[in-house]
């Protein structure tokens, strides 16, 4: 037995691990993700499934765990595809600000499995631990900048600006 | 972050408010049936949201919520163990001398009714041909003689009953604050993904509505407790009929009594007036005073309390609110009587949430869509 490893930290959720890369969640530290766990739900979408609807009330915000998904935005003659969103990406965080309608359907492309997080909870959660609320809204803010700006100089693909 | 205020939707759909009545009566028979569990298990809620703040305040100042939970628990301990070794023997003392009384008490109340009621058939010609005192003096003694033993007997057996499911009471709190979140998820899991965004925003609502009811009426309460007690103290304390906490705890009386909406503060009132009727029989001046007392209290209940703390997002229309109180109190008895409003409240959030969700057309059509991907994905391999 290697007595070292009493004094490790037990190895983190690998979905854990996952949100902790999410620009989001960058800076929360292993306790604050661990709270935030509690306040996750994991949803599973068949392939073909969708989402949200472009229009929808938005409520939350989503990172995905496995699987692919596109977001399309309705075009004049036919949808527009936005883009791909992969593993480890998140999706809808704009919602997390604010209750207005969503800006694309999100669809499934294949069997995928996501986290999600609302923004009545992540209120809840902000109350308890305003530290940790204050990371994620800076993290929401900060994504949403760096969106803003590539949209100023010209690159619209951006599939997370749901 | 901002915070939506919910849109105020109606129930459009007569079939939704058959099934919110329907289900705020059936759900008083059945909490009736297990009245045992269901009664601590409806104060506990009501603990969890009138605590839940404190605790917000102690995480707030930088606690994590389990060191907040055990800050919260050591207190109360300690308060519940001060107030068994100060308040409790002098509580026991006073209940002691009060059971002395009763009969004393009863005689006067007794006394009080034949000279009104003596008074009256003076005046009246109809009344001295009913015989209205003679007739209240026999009802009064066959009652006592036959059904009033009974019901010393069954108020014994209740309390009896009663006292060891309050013990539930912490036990069912601390998980609810403890676990609440965690359970929560779980019964979030069982939607489907159709439904799910819009039913976790209408539980949030619900939620919010409850947390706003409960520390509401919990104002309210006190407010009617301040303003009743000090009422009574101010004009009892000149014939020394009150000291301050007796007036206080007849003012706590009073308002949960007016729990039961409309009905509820007239049982207050005349309770008041009986207390009045016994410690000081001759003085009917005092209570005339105790009935404008009252009349004022409600006056101030209507249009400054509870404007100010329940508000008027669960109120009803009168005639609903009679008919349920009515209609809870033929099913449930007491419980029927204290219950079905906040029931109403509830099944009419939880209408308003179906019919949101079931009655959307898009969320129905992609809850279809699921279950056919699941069918295809199930006969993918069978050739049909």
């Amino acid at each position: 037995m290697n007595l070292a490893n009493l004094f490790r930290p037990p190895p983190m959720d690998p979905m854990l691990k996952i949100v902790s890369g999410v620009a989001i969640f960058r800076d929360c530290n292993r306790a604050e993700l661990e709270a935030l766990k509690l306040h996750l739900h994991q949803r599973h979408f068949l392939a073909g499934e969708i989402v949200f609807d472009e229009g929808e009330e938005g409520e939350g915000m989503y990172v995905v765990i496995r699987g692919k998904l596109r977001a399309n935005r309705k075009g004049l003659l036919a949808k527009k595809l936005l883009g791909v969103i992969q593993p480890g990406e998140s999706f809808g965080e704009m919602a997390l600000l604010g209750a207005g309608p969503r800006m694309a359907t999100v669809v499934a492309e294949e069997d995928t499995t996501v986290l999600a997080m609302f923004r009545p909870e992540l209120q809840a959660l902000a109350q308890a631990r305003p530290r940790l609320g204050y990371k994620i809204a800076m993290g929401v803010a900060l994504v949403l900048e760096s969106r803003l700006r590539k949209v100023a100089e010209g690159d619209s693909s951006q599939p997370s600006a749901t | 972050m901002k915070t939506s205020s919910p849109p105020d939707r109606s129930l459009e759909h007569p079939i939704i408010w058959v099934a919110v009545i329907g289900g705020a009566l059936g759900s008083i028979l059945l909490l009736k049936a297990v009245a045992w569990l269901a009664f601590p298990l409806i104060l506990a809620v009501v603990l969890y949201y009138l605590v839940q703040p404190l605790l917000q305040k102690l995480q707030l100042a930088g606690v994590t919520p389990g060191q907040a939970l055990g800050i919260f628990l050591g207190a109360a301990t300690v308060l519940t163990v001060i107030f068994s070794i100060l308040v409790l023997p002098k509580m026991l003392g006073f209940l002691a001398d009060f059971q002395n009384q009763i009969p004393t008490y009863w005689e006067r109340l007794q006394s009080v009714l034949r000279d009104n009621l003596l008074a009256l058939e003076d005046r009246f010609a109809f009344a001295k041909k009913a015989r209205l005192a003679d007739g209240m003096e026999e009802q009064l003694n066959v009652f006592l003689a036959g059904s009033g033993k009974e019901y010393v007997a069954d108020v014994a057996l209740f309390l009896l009953h009663w006292l060891p499911s309050l013990l539930l009471v912490p036990f069912l709190t601390f998980f609810f604050l403890r676990d609440g979140t965690a359970f929560h998820r779980l019964v979030l899991r069982a939607v489907p993904n159709a439904f799910f965004e819009k039913t976790l925003l209408l539980f949030d609502r619900m939620d919010a509505q409850m947390r706003a009811y409960f520390r509401g009426m919990f104002g309210l309460t006190m407010l009617d407790t301040v303003s009743l007690g000090l009422g009574l103290w101010f004009l009892g304390k000149g014939p020394g009929i009150f000291g301050f906490w007796d007036a206080m705890f007849l003012g706590l009386i009073c308002a949960i009594f007016a729990w039961v909406p409309y009905i509820g503060s007239g049982i207050g009132g005349i309770l008041a007036v009986a207390t009045v009727a016994v410690k000081a029989p001759q003085s009917s001046g005092l209570m005339l005073a105790v009935v404008f007392l009252f009349l004022g209290v409600r006056l101030l209940d209507e249009f400054i309390y509870t404007p100010m703390t329940v508000g008027r997002a669960l109120r009803m229309h009168p005639l609903i609110t009679v008919m349920m109180i009515f209609s809870g109190g033929m099913l449930g008895g007491v419980y029927g009587l204290l219950l079905a409003m906040p029931l109403l409240g509830i099944f009419t959030v939880l209408g308003q949430m179906f019919a949101e969700i079931w009655f959307d057309p898009r969320l129905r059509a992609r809850y279809q869509a699921r279950g056919m991907l699941e069918k295809r994905l199930a006969s993918k391999d069978l050739g049909i």
